[in-house]
């Protein structure tokens, strides 16, 4: 048969399992203790915080645009929403930031759940351009409301922000978590059709798959995380300000780590966080140009690895890391070196 | 067998553009039911009013009982229709298995574990058993249809759609298609096949429609439909050059 070249093809090797998963919880604890045992200087602590929170975000912008198709442009109306929580929260009533934060998340996803009504009627360019519409009114609503100093902006108060030491365990934490809540979704029934809608969406409804309720959920997820990223954002600048908390900066962050790592790949987003920070932190020596530059770098990825870092290096190597791939033969805890064996 | 599906008089067609008139026809249970007719002629609007793209302005179709002439199509899929799309739309990205397996849990409501085995017998209905692993997106052509065809049957349908899959294949592969749908009859599935190519008509379908502007000029045993002086008139003439061109 013609076909025999490809049916001879080695099955893609998965990265993932037991010794992954130990793989994954020896980074952690050792994330965790080099944060509470001080042997972090508080410099690579703040970098580290904002490489985990920026992977937090773009694998929350990955899920939406990645999996079901719905490319926001509007996601910094999540950040701004929180930021502004935790001020008001703090500042005005003099309150805890946790409050502040729970507060922002839950008005994040209230906020969501009645954007998706009008939203989810849209499609494509409509939707990317809807989001960015609603969340520059949002930010010219609060660039005019007197209760949140209109543009003035907001400090946190001082007796709530917590130390960098501090603020890099929840950033950890929410990170961790963030990454979990992916890996589990996408283990899931609905994260099944998730993967179906990612390469065809139409073709994944006429044979079952409930587009809506995928939508929804995701949205809702997405908006959650980002408002909690956001909040903790907040947290470590000190202060909100409707441009610079409302600012389209922030999407574009996430679209260009999700570039980077490689769309619909969940190891994508985290390479492409630490990518980001690095980059973004480095081209502050040329303010002016770190745009541009940024800019030409997703650009020429775009051209020349279409499917990000993380997505062309699976293809050329034929692996898959924290793949939800499905086997036909009921899993059997291996090692890597007998995954290749399969056949 | 009594009848699986009816089109009573159905009239249908896309905003004010009507191209259905009056059709009328019914597949009996376990039957192979071809449709033939030339270009325009309504085969696929047929096929899109069946799975509910479009709502008939009149008439009403029955489906093993049901009256599904309003009905969404996810509820169609779910009592039982599965279609496949003309060129083919795998998930690319996922691996052969796994396009069935989405069409087993959501389209069939089965949990993972139990929608393997309905995945892997569909797989093995459309010889696509030693292919399992590969990514969809490396399929041939004739492979990609069969995976249609393999999705479709994921979500466990009475009706199978077959909306032309022996389009764009060499002779060979045409042989294999009809191979597979007579073993597709063989395990009980009714079927409804639109095709062009006319051997596999006369060669694998039980009863034969030719439509006409979006009527039905003639059903009956396939030789006869084909034989007769109508379909001469509006199909064959034109077809039988077609196929001295390939």
């Amino acid at each position: 048969m013609e076909n025999n070249g490809i049916a001879l093809r080695k099955p893609v090797k998965i990265l993932d399992g037991i010794p992954m998963l130990i793989i994954c919880i020896v980074i952690c604890i050792a994330l965790y203790i080099l944060g509470i045992t001080k042997t972090f200087s508080n410099n690579t602590m703040r970098y580290l915080l904002k490489i985990f929170l920026y992977i937090t975000m773009g694998e929350m912008w990955n899920l939406m645009s990645g999996f079901t198709g719905m490319t926001s442009l509007g996601q910094q109306v999540f950040v701004g929403i929180a930021g502004y929580s935790v001020a008001v929260f703090t500042s005005t009533f003099k309150m805890s930031m946790w409050l502040g934060l729970l507060v922002g998340a839950v008005i994040g996803v209230v906020f969501a759940l009645l954007l998706s009504l009008i939203l989810f009627r849209m499609r494509g360019m409509y939707f990317a351009v809807a989001t960015w519409l609603i969340a520059e009114a949002v930010r010219l609503w609060f660039n005019s409301w007197r209760f949140v100093k209109q543009g003035a902006g907001m400090t946190i108060a001082t007796s709530q922000i917590p130390k960098v030491r501090e603020l890099y365990i929840y950033a950890l934490t929410l990170c961790i978590i963030a990454l979990v809540v992916v890996y589990i979704l996408l283990r899931t029934k609905t994260g099944l059709g998730l993967t179906a809608m990612r390469d065809d969406a139409d073709a994944s409804s006429s044979v079952g798959v409930n587009i809506f309720k995928s939508k929804l959920l995701c949205y809702l997820i997405c908006s959650l995380f980002i408002a909690l990223a956001g909040g903790m954002f907040a947290l470590q600048k000190g202060s909100v300000l409707p441009s610079s908390s409302f600012s389209i900066d922030w999407t574009v962050a996430m679209v260009f780590i999700v570039i980077i790592g490689g769309v619909g790949t969940m190891a994508g987003p985290i390479l492409g966080g630490i990518v980001y920070v690095i980059l973004s932190e480095f081209l502050a020596h040329f303010p002016g140009w770190s745009n541009i530059i940024l800019g030409a770098i997703a650009i020429l990825v775009i051209i020349f690895l279409p499917d990000g870092i993380i997505g062309t290096l699976q293809k050329k190597l034929n692996f898959e890391i924290f793949s939800q791939k499905r086997l036909s033969e009921p899993k059997k805890v291996k090692g890597l070196k007998e995954k290749a064996n399969m056949a | 067998m009594g009848n699986i599906l009816t089109f009573d008089h159905i009239d249908a067609g896309y905003g004010r553009v009507q191209i259905l008139h009056d059709l009328s026809f019914s597949v009996e249970e376990g039957e192979v039911f071809g449709v033939i007719g030339p270009n325009g002629c309504g085969k696929t609007t047929m096929f899109n009013a069946l799975i509910g793209l479009i709502v008939p302005n009149h008439g009403t179709i029955t489906f093993n009982g049901h009256n599904i002439t309003k009905m969404k199509p996810d509820a169609r899929c779910h009592l039982g229709i599965g279609r496949t799309y003309q060129v083919p739309r795998p998930f690319e990205g996922m691996s052969v298995y796994e396009n069935v397996l989405v069409a087993a849990v959501h389209g069939a409501n089965h949990n993972e574990k139990t929608g393997r085995q309905v995945a892997l017998d569909a797989l093995k209905l459309t010889e696509l058993y030693d292919k399992r692993e590969i990514r969809a997106g490396e399929l041939t052509l004739l492979d990609r249809k069969r995976l249609e065809i393999a999705r479709a049957l994921g979500t466990e349908p009475k009706l199978l759609l077959l909306d032309e899959v022996a389009a764009g294949l060499t002779e060979a592969e045409v042989q294999d298609v009809i191979k597979m749908v007579k073993n597709l009859k063989a395990a009980g599935y009714s079927i409804i096949w639109i095709e062009h190519v006319i051997q596999t008509m006369v060669e694998a379908t039980d009863h034969l429609m030719c439509m006409s502007e979006g009527h039905e000029l003639l059903i009956g045993e396939p030789r006869p439909v084909m034989d007769s002086k109508e379909v001469e008139e509006v199909y064959l003439g034109v077809e039988e050059e077609d196929e001295e061109d390939e």
